[in-house]
């Protein structure tokens, strides 16, 4: 399904006080497109997934999916969470069946279809295992799995590898791209990693912070599977960098350090380009 | 938690036990009017042999057994109608706040004008002094979903009545656990209220019958078993529930 954002204002009111998060956006994901949305903290976005996963409404401005107005959550887009977002009280394999039991999918076909997209994340040794027994790494396959249960023609993923660690990340990023390629979703992938947005997408929005605006759209037709030391990547992380300069050297302060890797080029990042890549 | 470090850390619960023992010990031979302890827990083992004290302790057994699933089945149902519905949050939410304010023991006289001198004049008491503390923290947890967890939960379809039985309520399972702990601490000392006020046997009963005859040994023997079975259905049941709980939802 393709997703269209038309003029999408949305702010905040606290108090008295309103804070604008998103000022005028427009943006358009093809059905079966992997799209990131690339921008530092706090520049709205979360919100942009929340609004067109349908839990929030803009201030103003439309949200079209399939041609629709949202009108609330649906089933056919699902999210995966930064934090995993897991119900504790169930077991992996109950996660993962959550949204086929709220769709009314009878016992033995729901558990069937979990076992399946459970295989597909690899954590077929784990279904009967508890969120709190998961390292952070295999929680997020489980929410994976449990938003790709529902068979969603749009999957939403807010940040979904940031808290994780270099090695753990780079797998996830294989993986996801794997499972892109054999069911070919609708997906909006939210990041502030420029070496992740320009890795995975097809197209890259850049968005700028306070308020959230689309700064730049860069098409990346660079062939998967990607090369990090591709030259044309390069070039679009460096002009994705020039674009966020000053909110670059903002952000850079508090999320120094962190950057994408590759399996092929684990060592091979040059020093300067060490913490650039980070917005 | 930060606890503050105890330079006495070295003196073990067993070590500080047996100090304790030692210490009533020599009370006991100072003033030979107060019993010693190997006499009172002689005379609680012997208790064990008398078919009335074994009467006595099973009923009130029995009675907290009662007592105490009606506090699960009104406390829970209570705290998740006053969580669901508004109207009736309006109507007795402040009812339910004002119920969990008056000790158990306050409930006895208004059991034994509605009841009489029976036990089910102490059941109502353990209801009344325990089901307060379930409704509030019931009512508590269910209003508490994690913000994350309900965002989940909604892009995954559940609405509506599954929303609520899916997520809302094992969301407040950690709370509802709590309370009942609670309660358990709550529902025996209204239990023992109930049976020295209204002499139904029990231990409460036998507390009032042994004080009037100054029977000291006896009076210790019994409150010492009162004390032992609170720690120990606390300690053994309710603490490991919780902390049950509290690993699986991720609290500790």
């Amino acid at each position: 399904m393709r997703v269209e954002l038309k003029h999408v204002f949305k702010s905040f009111s606290h108090n008295s006080s309103t804070l604008e998060v998103l000022e005028d956006i427009n943006l358009t994901v093809e059905e079966g497109e992997f799209v990131c949305l690339l921008g530092p903290s706090g520049c709205g976005k979360s919100t942009i997934i929340h609004l067109i996963a349908g839990l929030e409404r803009p201030t103003s401005g439309n949200i079209l999916v399939a041609g629709r107005p949202v009108d609330g959550p649906d089933p056919s887009r699902t999210v995966v969470f930064q934090e995993a977002a897991l119900f504790p009280w169930l077991s992996v394999l109950g996660n993962v069946e959550f949204g086929l039991r709220m769709a009314g999918i009878p016992p033995i076909k729901r558990r069937a279809r979990a076992l399946e997209y459970i295989r597909l994340v690899h954590l077929s040794k784990f279904i009967h295992a508890y969120p709190h027994q998961l390292s952070g790494g295999m929680k997020q396959r489980a929410a994976i799995a449990r938003a790709l249960a529902l068979q969603p023609a749009i999957l939403l993923l807010d940040e979904p590898f940031a808290a994780l660690d270099a090695q753990t990340r780079s797998v996830l990023q294989n993986e996801l791209m794997e499972i892109w390629e054999l069911a070919r979703p609708t997906i909006l992938f939210v990041t502030h990693n420029v070496r992740e947005a320009t890795g995975l997408a097809d197209r890259v929005y850049v968005i700028s912070s306070r308020p959230g605006q689309i700064r730049d759209v860069q098409t990346i037709q660079v062939p998967r599977p990607r090369h990090a030391e591709d030259a044309a990547l390069l070039t679009h992380q460096r002009k994705i960098l020039e674009l966020l300069g000053e909110e670059v050297e903002k952000v850079l302060q508090d999320e120094l350090g962190e950057r994408v890797h590759f399996p092929e080029a684990q060592h091979a990042v040059p020093p300067g380009h060490a913490h650039g890549m980070h917005l | 938690m930060g606890k503050p470090m105890n330079k006495f850390e070295f003196l073990k619960p067993a070590q500080a036990l047996f100090l304790l023992y030692v210490l009533w010990e020599a009370t006991a031979w100072v003033f030979p009017a107060w019993p010693s302890p190997r006499a009172v827990f002689g005379v609680l083992a012997d208790n064990f042999t008398q078919s009335t004290f074994r009467a006595a302790l099973a009923g009130s057994a029995w009675r907290m057994v009662v007592g105490y699933s009606l506090v699960i089945l009104v406390g829970i149902s209570g705290g998740l109608l006053l969580g669901r519905i508004p109207l009736i949050d309006r109507i007795i939410g402040s009812f339910a706040v004002a119920v969990h304010a008056i000790p158990g023991a306050a409930w006895v006289p208004l059991a034994i004008i509605w009841f009489g001198m029976t036990e089910r004049a102490v059941i109502f008491t353990i209801l009344l002094g325990a089901c307060g503390i379930v409704m509030v923290s019931t009512d508590t947890g269910i209003r508490e979903v994690p913000p994350l967890v309900a965002r989940a939960a909604r892009t995954l379809g559940a609405r509506g009545t599954n929303y609520f039985w899916f997520v809302v309520v094992p969301a407040a399972i950690p709370k509802i656990v709590d309370g009942l702990r609670l309660a358990w601490a709550f529902g025996w000392r209204a239990l023992m209220a109930g049976e020295l006020l209204t002499s139904v046997s029990g231990l409460g009963q036998l507390l009032s019958q042994v004080a009037k005859a100054g029977q000291l040994d006896q009076l210790l023997a019994i409150m010492l078993l009162i004390a032992g079975i609170g720690i120990a259905v606390d300690s053994l049941i309710f603490k490991r529930l919780e902390h049950a709980v509290r690993v699986r939802w991720g609290l500790v």
